[in-house]
């Protein structure tokens, strides 16, 4: 895996009316990484994700590819793919007619590969878009990203209204067929619990600004849960967790750079889920700007 | 780059081709089958300012058609033929309208912006593609249908002149000129860059409006309105009416032709010299500039 720079983001604020989407975001993101956006509705993931894109202006200094995303959208377009909503091939073309579009203008873009890995679906390069069902046009756009040699992918929100099985399908066929440990993938999602399992990188938003952000492997190592036994719940306290809640009657408590050995003698201990983590974190973050 | 236009091109036909290919070419066979209806006896179409109808070749007209010299002749026929066409002008002209609404307003509202524009084509490219369309590929569309309705009249008229033994088989195709093919192209493209502000403010109200329709017509009306109270003046409504005919009965244009008739080359030159026709390319060019600015920026989806 090399770790070349792919997006350089500083200060990136982005402002409707009296409210700040983006309030003065600052990432680097290297290729290879599968980088999670995670945070409630409003928390500003779509916006970075748009501006990423050059979809949108935005003030501060963002490089994506050591491109200016708004100037050189064109030239930086040549090197990412994006699928921001499954419904958003065009209603009336064939199949046939949006594979020759790509194929026409993205120089990137592998009509055969594209071809091959749609022979394994069941879409009919003569239907029309609009009489495929949700999951197929998931399919179909996913079997065009994946024909495109971009280096950085852009998903945002991708497989919303999506049943169960095509959304594990979409993310198992990205990371088996797709991923090559170069590309670099920016995913933002309502079902964290999806997407954990791929993601190299994690950051947590909420109105405007990064929470928290570090490798999957890192929070393995700095977060903790312990669900104690009945009678060391007092001793669990006293280990000072950063967050509390119950499941199934049970107490479970969220630790922060505490020793595993500790925690393990008084129950059983595990990485926190992201989403469980993320509520933690959000709670942290309330109580800490509330004192 | 050539590659990408050539795409984005056959992307229009492909999208549009009921409003340029099939509605004209249904039009000409309505009207080819009518103009052989007429000549082979089975209607009529007579009505207080209109007669098409073999009736009119009577002993008088057969002898004034056999005494025409070969201009009046030819005159009379090219006429007849460039004025067979025009409901296919018409069609093919309120279609224009139609598309200049909808292109951009089409794609906001069923959210394909959202995939053309992650594709790596500029905003400028894709406003280009559609003048390209607009002012070059759709006259181009139309001709077959021109040169099919016409083939049909000339051949049904011939028919029936030998048969019933008024004029020589030869009569009329010695009056046809292939080349007003290239005048009739010529003058279509000349039309559509003569039109092309009124197309590119109807593209312009599909780049932004929720009601694209009311985009368009409410800051024009309260132009208008505005202008007549103020200065007393009528120039917008003008602007418009002129752009909305054909460019060589405008105001502006030099000479005024009383009939209709084949332009010439020439026309079209006298029209490329008219301060008129650069004020349209200059109102052209503004609003090609807000289109790709407001395309751009515009991330409201909502088209009602």
């Amino acid at each position: 895996m090399c770790s070349d720079l792919v997006i350089k983001a500083t200060g990136v604020k982005k402002r409707y009316e009296d409210n700040y989407a983006l309030d003065g975001i600052d990432i680097e993101v290297n290729s290879g990484q599968i980088l999670g956006f995670i945070g409630p509705n409003g928390a500003g993931k779509s916006t970075f994700l748009q501006s990423v894109l050059g979809l949108i202006n935005t003030e501060g200094n963002l490089e994506v590819l050591g491109l200016d995303p708004r100037k050189d959208r064109h030239k930086l377009l040549k090197e990412v793919c994006s699928i921001t909503d499954v419904a958003v091939l065009p209603k009336w073309m064939t199949v046939d007619q949006v594979l020759n579009y790509v194929d026409g203008v993205h120089p990137g873009f592998d009509l055969k590969k594209c071809l091959a890995i749609l022979s394994r679906t069941n879409i009919k390069r003569s239907s029309k878009i609009k009489t495929l069902s949700r999951g197929m046009v998931v399919q179909l756009h996913l079997s065009i990203v994946m024909s495109i040699d971009a280096k950085l992918l852009v998903l945002d929100e991708p497989t919303l209204g999506l049943d169960l099985v095509y959304r594990k399908e979409f993310y198992s066929q990205l990371i088996e067929d797709y991923y090559d440990g170069d590309k670099t993938i920016l995913i933002s999602t309502h079902q964290v619990e999806e997407i954990e399992g791929v993601l190299s990188n994690a950051i947590f938003m909420n109105q405007g600004r990064i929470v928290m952000q570090d490798s999957i492997e890192s929070i393995n190592k700095k977060f903790l849960e312990l669900r104690p036994t009945q009678d060391s719940i007092e001793r669990a306290k006293s280990l000072r967790p950063i967050h509390s809640r119950m499941e199934l009657g049970r107490e479970v408590f969220l630790y922060e750079d505490t020793e595993q050995d500790k925690l393990s003698e008084i129950g059983e201990v595990r990485p926190p889920i992201i989403a469980d983590l993320f509520m933690a974190i959000m709670e942290k973050t309330r109580k800490g700007s509330e004192t | 780059m050539i590659t990408v236009f050539f795409t984005m091109i056959r992307r229009e036909i492909q999208e549009h081709k009921v409003a340029f290919i099939y509605a004209p070419f249904a039009v000409a066979l309505v009207l080819c089958f009518v103009i052989a209806s007429v000549y082979f006896g089975i209607t009529d179409i007579q009505t207080n300012e209109f007669n098409f109808s073999t009736e009119i070749y009577d002993e008088d007209y057969q002898e004034a058609m056999l005494l025409a010299s070969p201009e009046a002749k030819a005159r009379v026929i090219r006429a007849g033929l460039i004025f067979l066409g025009l409901p296919i002008l018409l069609t093919v002209g309120f279609g224009l309208l139609a598309y200049s609404l909808s292109t951009f307003a089409d794609e906001r509202k069923d959210k394909s912006l959202i995939f053309w524009r992650s594709m790596p084509v500029s905003d400028l490219t894709t406003v280009f593609s559609k003048l390209l369309f607009v002012i070059f590929i759709v006259p181009l569309l139309v001709m077959p249908n021109i040169i099919l309705l016409q083939s049909v009249a000339m051949l049904s008229a011939s028919i029936y002149f030998v048969s019933n033994d008024i004029v020589p088989f030869s009569y009329l195709w010695t009056s046809y000129f292939l080349t007003d093919w290239f005048r009739i192209i010529f003058s279509l493209w000349a039309q559509a860059l003569w039109s092309l502000p009124i197309f590119l403010w109807l593209m312009f109200a599909g780049t932004y409006a929720r009601r694209p329709v009311i985009g368009a017509a409410v800051p024009l009306v309260a132009t208008i309105v505005l202008e007549r109270i103020i200065f007393k003046t009528n120039e917008v409504w003008g602007f418009i009416d002129n752009r909305l005919g054909f460019w060589s009965r405008a105001d502006s244009f030099p000479i005024a032709l009383e009939e209709i008739r084949v332009v010439d080359i020439s026309d079209i030159i006298l029209m490329l010299s008219t301060q008129a026709f650069w004020i349209g390319m200059i109102a052209s060019a503004i609003l090609v500039a807000g289109i790709v600015y407001t395309r751009s920026t515009n991330n409201d989806y909502t088209v009602e």
